[in-house]
């Protein structure tokens, strides 16, 4: 796995380790990530799918390994950073502004692209570039009705569209969400799978994801980590005919 | 709509500040230059609480900073250096800038707690190292100097100094204003919803944050400059704790959620101590009592309650409301009453006066003068009439409270949104 990163592989992760103190839980993972496929990573509660994302999205750096973004070595960086180079995360915890507009939650990322961070000397209102595209955002994840209100009064499922929207604000090529439908009903699933379809169109998209039923439809490859190693990683068909996984985590799950 | 009513307010404002103060007293100007001083200090100060979300205890430090540059120009100027003495802030400006990135990029490596004890070191900092730097700060005592004519104004009339002070907080104010409608304005008020997002979606929160502190200690020295101009003298004292803590207080009972609230906050407190500081002692202590109350019941602030009925306004039943208010304000009044009452009677009771009366009276109790009448330490109408007070002033405000939020509670849907332009994290 030192081959050099072509460039069809968008995210590349070399021998990475985690440690909290004594505690190894990533345990050398390697991974592939191909431009512009759906990638799930699935696992057991624990199995530090979570850790994971926050290695590659620069939460905390990896103990020992590489991170290659576009062939460019990320792992170590500030998010920021990372951010800038091409990947965006949502969070498996809602991460918003509560406080300000549904609009301005998008806005912000939105000025990001743009260049304009730290921009000081003209009013936000007469972008009219950085405004359209904003709405447009919003329009993509269904909130148009939404636009003024706060952000923190949006029902559950809205925040997680937002969440989403938040991601693709900043115009990064390689999207990670981190469980995007927990906690939603069938339905809201349901529309939350086409969402994630629609938006993530053209680009390469990394997901955590518990349920199966959206794995199938959404993803074209699987990886299986648990206790912090990659077991398997395969097409959803012959992810869940692999008996290995089954032992470790479908029938796991199947049994509880 | 309401752009246009807070313009009109804002105008007639304006125009008071204008016209009004030739026609008053010597004390009464000096007392209007303190509050602008006081309101654009307190602005600059809410760009970090208000806005980034972020407390300083110590910004006591950029205003004396502020202060001691201007001072050091206005020497210069006397020395004959061809600088118009109204640019004088200027150089508040460019010191609080410097002193300002470097204690910010410090300061904001931490959040929180941690951060607020890091700007209170800085100031102590400023406040031991101050009388021993000769050069800088004058030692103990200080450095003085002179405003000198420039373009035929003669800067030597309290009221030359407040149309300048005027000019300088309008400005000031209008540009923190103006702040809060960019793009980094926005970002402010995302810092302080959600840091971690914020450097997720491509930002680094330390360099803004390092802005943000610069920004606001900048303007902070622009008043600690306009506070030298006006008293033509500063000393290490400028950066002494209760500098910090007095606009901290300032601005949590002016509001510090909506934009004017510090000035309100600021107006209040300036205005207390003009009137207050003569007649009493224990005014620290009734300032005390009021920041306390206000951070208890409405930890929104004046500015806060003010928005609050604005935003209100078409929802509620006024009628139904207003004898209510008045009932609310006369307990408020019989309650504020008992409590200077009881305060004076301690005050007199304890302090040095009397204990040499009773010295006098070889250790009896004999009667004391308060409120021009006489009154008997050991009488039953001594200490009746504050208890009185308390309990019927009480009594009427629970009642009157009781009533008040009944009819809000019956109040229709709120009209409020996230885009009232007086509200500072709403603003778009």
């Amino acid at each position: 796995m030192t081959a050099t990163p072509t460039t069809q592989t968008a995210l590349r992760l070399a021998a990475i380790t985690m440690s909290f103190g004594p505690i190894e839980v990533i345990k050398g993972v390697n991974l592939d990530i191909r431009a512009g496929e759906r990638h799930a990573v699935i696992g057991p509660n624990g199995a530090g799918k979570s850790t994971l994302f926050n290695l590659i999205s620069g939460m905390f750096a990896p103990t020992s390994g590489e991170i290659f973004l576009n062939g460019n070595s990320i792992a170590g960086l500030s998010p920021h950073l990372i951010n800038r180079a091409g990947l965006a995360r949502s969070f498996q915890i809602t991460n918003i502004f509560h406080r300000m507009s549904v609009f301005e939650n998008l806005r912000i990322g939105v000025l990001a692209r743009h260049g304009v961070r730290y921009g000081l000397f003209r009013p936000v209102a007469g972008m009219r570039q950085v405004n359209e595209e904003t709405a447009e955002v919003l329009a993509r994840v269904g909130l148009e009705s939404r636009g003024h209100d706060l952000a923190g009064d949006l029902t559950y499922s809205e925040q997680r569209a937002l969440e989403i929207g938040m991601t693709l604000t900043t115009g990064a090529e390689v999207i990670l969400l981190d469980e995007p439908t927990a906690g939603m009903s069938r339905e809201e699933t349901e529309k939350a799978i086409e969402l994630i379809r629609t938006v993530t169109e053209g680009k390469t998209l990394l997901m955590v994801e518990h349920d199966m039923g959206v794995v199938f439809s959404l993803c074209d490859r699987v990886s299986v980590l648990v206790y912090g190693d990659i077991i398997a990683t395969d097409t959803p068909e012959r992810i869940s005919a692999n008996r290995a996984v089954q032992e470790a985590y479908l029938g796991e799950e199947a049994a509880s | 709509m309401m752009t246009m009513r807070n313009l009109l307010l804002l105008a007639v404002a304006l125009a008071l500040l204008v016209i009004v103060p030739p026609f008053l007293g010597l004390g009464w100007q000096n007392m209007l230059v303190n509050v602008l001083i006081a309101s654009l200090f307190a602005l600059a100060f809410n760009l970090l609480i208000g806005q980034a979300g972020l407390l300083s205890f110590g910004h006591a430090a950029y205003f004396g900073v502020g202060a001691f540059a201007a001072l050091h120009l206005m020497r210069a100027i006397e020395g004959g250096l061809p600088f118009p003495t109204p640019l004088v802030p200027l150089a508040g400006a460019a010191a609080g800038l410097l002193i300002g990135l470097i204690a910010g990029y410090f300061a904001t490596m931490r959040s929180g707690v941690y951060f607020a004890l890091v700007t209170l070191a800085i100031a102590e900092l400023f406040h031991s190292l101050a009388p021993q730097l000769e050069g800088v700060f004058g030692g103990e005592s200080g450095i003085s100097s002179m405003r000198m004519p420039w373009n035929g104004i003669v800067f030597g009339s309290m009221l030359e100094v407040y149309y300048l002070t005027l000019a300088w907080v309008l400005v000031c104010g209008l540009a923190l204003w103006a702040y809060t409608r960019t793009p980094f304005g926005r970002l402010t008020l995302a810092l302080r919803d959600n840091e971690q997002r914020v450097r997720f979606l491509g930002y680094s929160a330390h360099t803004a944050k390092v802005i943000i502190f610069t920004v606001s200690a900048m303007l902070t020295a622009v008043a600690g400059s306009l506070q030298a101009i006006s008293i033509e003298t500063a000393n290490y004292s400028l950066f002494a704790s209760n500098v910090s803590a007095q606009v901290v207080l300032q601005t949590f009972v002016g509001g510090s959620t909506v934009f004017f609230g510090p000035v309100i906050g600021a107006t209040a407190f300036t205005l207390f101590s003009f009137l207050v500081s003569d007649l009493t002692r224990s005014w620290v202590f009734y300032q005390g009592l009021i920041f306390v109350l206000v951070m208890l019941y409405v930890p929104t602030g004046i500015g806060g309650v003010i928005q609050h009925h604005i935003h209100n306004r078409r929802q509620l039943d006024w009628r139904n409301m207003a004898g209510h208010y008045v009932l609310a304000f006369v307990g408020a009044l019989l309650l504020t009453a008992g409590v200077v009452f009881l305060t004076e009677t301690v005050a007199v009771l304890f302090g040095e006066d009397y204990a040499m009366v009773r010295h006098n009276a070889e250790g009896g109790l004999p009667p004391f003068e308060l409120f021009g009448a006489s009154w008997n330490p050991t009488g039953l109408l001594t200490w009746l009439l504050p208890i009185v007070l308390l309990i019927g002033g009480g009594a009427l405000l629970i009642r009157a409270r009781r009533r008040i939020s009944t009819i809000w509670d019956r109040k229709g849907p709120s009209n409020a949104t996230a885009t009232e332009p007086l509200l500072a994290g709403g603003a778009k």
